[in-house]
């Protein structure tokens, strides 16, 4: 359950234990509608769905009932200061179905977004008015240098 | 009652035997020790583990420490690392959650230093129970129990460290050992590769020389007064004395 290295396993040899394990996980907003009881997440790419099972029952204390795993291929993209390809990292993503009835709903990390957006919005109107009354004082000396002005 | 009892016998007597130490051994006074240690670690909240305290949703900067350091690890006993460490990794979640969500919705990561801080905290806590496995082991065993390597050869000449492993079959069985590790045997082809290698890391460390002679000789051009110093630690390879005596040393001009 991690990527260090350990003793080769051989019939008879004492059960594998893992200490401080170095994977890792984050749970990632589903981006297409599915059922309240799937959780997305990105994990290390070494991680199996053994390993993830195990790593929620025991660190976590969520126990799944199913998961499912993919690798998504990173895009291939120009650099763009030197314009050679550059391929994105791989990213394994895991379906995990929570028991029938339980329900994880992705939780709104920036609840405040509106609010910061209408007082920018705000600012911005009011140096707009600035601006306008600057204009309106000097209507009648245009093209004048600027230490002419008001 | 009786355990009790020999219990402040027992430490009677060393009381008794160091009067000096009396109080290094008022520690053993004989408490009755709770099984329920107080616990400070979070109550089970499954998935919402995942993401940060909600008070911090939406900040423009959360506050928090400095990394634990090794001293501190080494203080702290086998188990409380082994705790230690699941915080960590915990955190680590949150946060690489925590910032896939603010770039996912192109917002700022609030105190991005906060996984910078982790990673060390986990480097350190590892480096700390790797010295403890050293010890251990060499105290037991004599050998450090560290995954053993040897410096090795290529198949194209160039030397690195080759990671030894386990396997359930010798080598000369061991087709697709054989197959994946190949090091080096006299081969005329690689012989010539490294020659040309060899000129080219050669002509490297002449062109770098070159490089900095030319340059220090510019650099006493435009600023005679420089400390010479500082000078020679930054270029230890270049001969000052022999720059000096460069025909490209001094202005354009006629000495008078």
């Amino acid at each position: 359950m991690s990527t260090r290295w350990y003793p080769i396993y051989q019939r008879g040899s004492p059960q594998l234990r893992i200490f401080l394990p170095n994977f890792w996980m984050k749970l990632i907003k589903p981006t297409v509608d599915q059922p309240s009881n799937l959780v997305n997440f990105a994990c290390s790419m070494e991680m199996t769905r053994f390993d993830m099972k195990n790593y929620l029952e025991k660190i976590y204390n969520v126990k799944p009932i199913h998961i499912r795993t993919r690798i998504a291929s990173g895009k291939c993209r120009r650099d763009p200061g030197k314009g050679y390809i550059v391929k994105n990292d791989d990213i394994k993503y895991a379906y995990v179905t929570l028991p029938r009835g339980e329900v994880f709903e992705f939780p709104d990390i920036f609840p405040n977004i509106k609010e910061q957006e209408k007082e920018y919005e705000k600012t911005l109107k009011q140096s707009k008015q600035v601006f306008d009354q600057f204009l309106e004082k000097n209507k009648e000396r245009r093209e004048m240098p600027g230490w002419f002005t008001f | 009652m009786a355990v009790p009892n020999k219990i402040l016998g027992i430490y009677n007597l060393f009381k008794q035997f160091s009067s000096r130490d009396s109080l290094k051994w008022a520690t053993l006074r004989p408490v009755l020790i709770s099984n329920r240690a107080i616990s400070t670690s979070n109550p089970q909240r499954g998935l919402m583990e995942f993401f940060d305290d909600k008070t911090n949703w939406g900040a423009n900067e959360i506050k928090c420490g400095r990394s634990w350091r090794k001293e501190e690890l080494r203080l702290k006993s086998n188990s409380d690392l082994h705790k230690l460490w699941f915080i960590l990794l915990k955190e680590r979640n949150m946060l690489l959650t925590m910032e896939e969500e603010a770039n996912e919705r192109v917002q700022v990561f609030p105190s991005p230093e906060r996984l910078d801080k982790v990673a060390e905290s986990m480097e350190n806590l590892e480096e700390v129970v790797r010295e403890r496995n050293r010890a251990y082991h060499e105290l037991e065993t004599g050998e450090t129990g560290e995954r053993p390597g040897k410096l090795a050869t290529n198949i194209f000449g160039l030397n690195y460290f080759y990671k030894m492993s386990e396997h359930v079959i010798p080598k000369y069985m061991n087709k697709t050992w054989r197959k994946k590790y190949q090091f080096f045997k006299h081969d005329p082809d690689v012989e010539a590769f490294l020659v040309k290698l060899r000129e080219r890391l050669y002509l490297n460390k002449r062109r770098k020389h070159t490089r900095d002679f030319n340059h220090v000789i510019g650099l006493l051009n435009r600023f005679p007064n420089m400390d010479m110093e500082a000078l020679k630690q930054q270029y230890p390879d270049v001969d000052i004395e022999r720059a000096k005596r460069s025909r490209k040393y001094g202005g354009h001009f006629e000495p008078k």
